[in-house]
């Protein structure tokens, strides 16, 4: 067993270029990727890519998988079966060259207590072949982190910034963040909202998990949601947002037939409960509406879904690409 | 590499490595445990005068049996050499130095995983091995302190109670004991980098040294044990008398064996795991 060194895999994985650097390949790779915990959980043969540049928003519920896959990509935990590779080098064989290129922020941050912030960026620049300080510094002061105060001594969203100031440092190619913005106040927030995008605009790459689609949505170009350790759909931001969908409550003074509405243009779903019918509009709005004029109503609402819902929607519909 | 890395802290404790970091991160316990040690030696010396050359004393002594007077380090208790053996270096000593190594052995990566700073550790580029390694040379270092700390103390304040201890005798038992120290932490290192338990591996290793201890001992009372004796890393490293026979390089040959052995282990087993599942 290696301890560490290079494997042959890494050969068949990138097959030119200095240090094993593949530019092609993309920054994340994972094929079939299974891993379970004794008693149960974990992931079932999770397959996607992350490309270049781009920011991707991992999607999931608590206990759906997100930090398990984050740890296998760096190397902390290993695959039962599938394939992990990142820049095209494989996971385990490549761990430092890999880990040369990446910021990463664990979700169940625990840092050196007993370290000041200072203290603990400077070690790490080290170990990281010494970035430079004025850089972290800018960094820090970019988040008005407290450098001189142990960190033990931080509220639990200054130290997520030192979490944060330390996965920057450096500006690796790729980074990887387990909920960067738990324990956030919104203005911070929103700022590592425009962090992740400026860097995706250097054509730098950042893999982020979040709970909340609504976050993803603001940041990511493409999003993954994973449900029970599946990944069960990878879409484009834009094109969820693109499909304009309408949901129409409406109440009547009577119930509906039970075929009312089936024939209306543009209406992909209908739900009679009683006297009031749930439809999802898809196109325009207008037979919809021409078709409410033959009846009386008691209450009418027409709003845009949530991205959640229009997520939901194409991935029940669609399914996995 | 580290010219730009500047400030008032970084100043005060640059960090360089893993190594500095591990051995930073136990500075305060360092400090602790060289002063209780250099403390035992001095309160030891302290009491020397009233046993050096006490013939009823020594009367006193040899109505024991021979074999509970080997067993307890007795033999020759009145003089400089039968006296520290008797006092520091049959049992407490070495059980002292041992305990510190197991505790910091023990915490050196089962501790990161526990408090899950091996996460933030490991998003840096060294790799595990480097890990283990270095943790492990911050560990041998510490005891090596605290093996100077009890050394000096005989050396410079022997004399004043006319301790006459030889040189090579002394630094013969002190080299003894820490390592056989250097190899119960590395043991501890060694179940902790397996297991990711602290707890456990605290209790295997302080198992593991106590039953080495009654190994290298028993066999003075139980004839028939012998042949195991040389099983025991504490038989090579204080069963053999350091301080009456001196350096036996064999004998710390086989415990840096062990060692070495405990090392690989630690780095192999590390390597291979799910860490802080
Ligand atoms: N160390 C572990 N030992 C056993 N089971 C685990 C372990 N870590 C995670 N699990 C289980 O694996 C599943 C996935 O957990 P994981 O931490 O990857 O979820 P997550 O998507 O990161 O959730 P969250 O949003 O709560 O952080 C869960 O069912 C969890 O209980
Ligand atoms: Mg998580």
């Amino acid at each position: 067993m290696g301890l560490g060194g290079a494997r042959p895999t890494r050969t068949l994985l990138s097959p030119a270029g200095e240090g094993g650097h593949d530019p092609a390949a993309p920054p994340i790779a994972l094929e079939s990727v299974t891993k379970h915990y004794r008693g149960g959980g974990g992931i079932d043969e999770v397959t996607f890519e992350v490309e270049r540049g781009e920011v991707f928003g991992f999607l999931g519920p608590n206990g759906a998988g997100k930090t398990t896959t984050i740890r296998l990509l760096l190397d902390l935990i290993r695959p039962e079966a599938g394939k992990v590779a990142l820049f095209g080098l494989d996971a385990r064989g490549s761990s430092v060259a890999i880990r040369r290129r990446i910021g990463y922020l664990p979700g169940d941050l625990a840092l050196y207590d007993r370290l000041t912030a200072r203290e603990l960026l400077t070690h790490f620049a080290h170990l990281r072949g010494g970035p430079p300080w004025a850089e972290t510094e800018k960094l820090a002061a970019r988040f008005d982190l407290e450098l001189d105060r142990p960190i033990r001594a931080l509220s639990k969203g200054n130290r997520q910034k030192v979490g944060l100031v330390q996965a920057l440092m450096g500006d690796p190619q790729l980074l990887i963040l387990d909920e960067p913005t738990s324990g956030l106040d919104p203005l911070v927030q929103h700022q590592v909202h425009a962090l992740m995008r400026e860097v995706a605009a250097e054509g730098r790459t950042v893999f982020l998990s979040s709970h909340v689609l609504s976050e993803v949505g603001d940041v990511a170009d493409r999003v993954g949601l994973i449900r029970q350790g599946r990944v069960v759909a990878v879409r484009r931001v834009e094109d969820l947002r693109r499909r304009s969908v309408h949901l129409v409550e409406v109440t009547g003074k009577a119930p509906f037939d039970s075929d009312a509405f089936a024939r209306v243009p543009g209406v992909v779903r209908r739900d009679l409960d009683g006297p009031t019918a749930h439809l999802e509009v898809s196109g325009g709005i207008d037979p919809v509406v021409r078709a409410l004029a033959g009846y009386e109503l008691e209450d009418l609402s027409i709003r845009e879904p949530s991205l959640e819902e229009l997520f939901l929607a194409f991935y029940q519909g669609g399914g996995a690409t | 590499m580290n010219g730009h890395l500047v400030g008032p802290a970084h100043r005060r404790r640059g960090l360089h490595s893993v190594f500095e970091r591990a051995f930073d991160e136990q500075r305060r316990a360092l400090v602790g445990w060289a002063a209780g040690l250099g403390g035992l030696g001095l309160v030891m010396l302290g009491m020397y005068p009233s046993v050096r050359g006490n013939r009823s004393f020594a009367k006193l002594l040899e109505a024991y049996p021979q074999a509970l007077r080997t067993l307890f380090g007795l033999a020759d208790y009145t003089s400089g050499p039968g006296y520290l053996r008797a006092e520091i270096f049959s049992l407490t000593g070495p059980l002292l130095f041992v305990i510190f190594a197991i505790l910091w052995g023990t915490d050196l990566t089962a501790g990161e995983e526990e408090r899950r700073t091996v996460d933030i550790l490991l998003a840096n580029p060294v790799s595990r091995a480097r890990v283990v390694v270095e943790k492990w040379a911050a560990m041998v270092v510490g005891v090596l302190v605290v093996a100077a700390s009890l050394g000096l103390v005989l050396v410079l304040i022997g004399p004043a109670v006319k301790l006459h201890v030889g040189l090579v005798a002394l630094s013969a038992a002190i080299v003894s004991t820490a390592l056989l120290a250097v190899l119960f932490g590395t043991l501890g290192l060694a179940v902790g980098a397996a297991t990711g338990h602290r707890g456990l591996a605290r209790g295997v290793t302080a198992l593991a040294a106590v039953a080495a201890y009654l190994l290298s001992s028993l066999p003075e009372l139980v004839s028939w044990l012998r042949p195991a004796r040389p099983l025991s890393p504490w038989y090579h490293a204080l069963g053999v008398d350091p301080m009456g026979t001196g350096y036996r390089p064999l004998h710390l040959l086989v415990l840096l064996a062990m060692t070495a052995v405990c090392l690989a282990v630690a780095t192999v087993s590390f390597d291979r795991r799910d860490l802080a599942t």
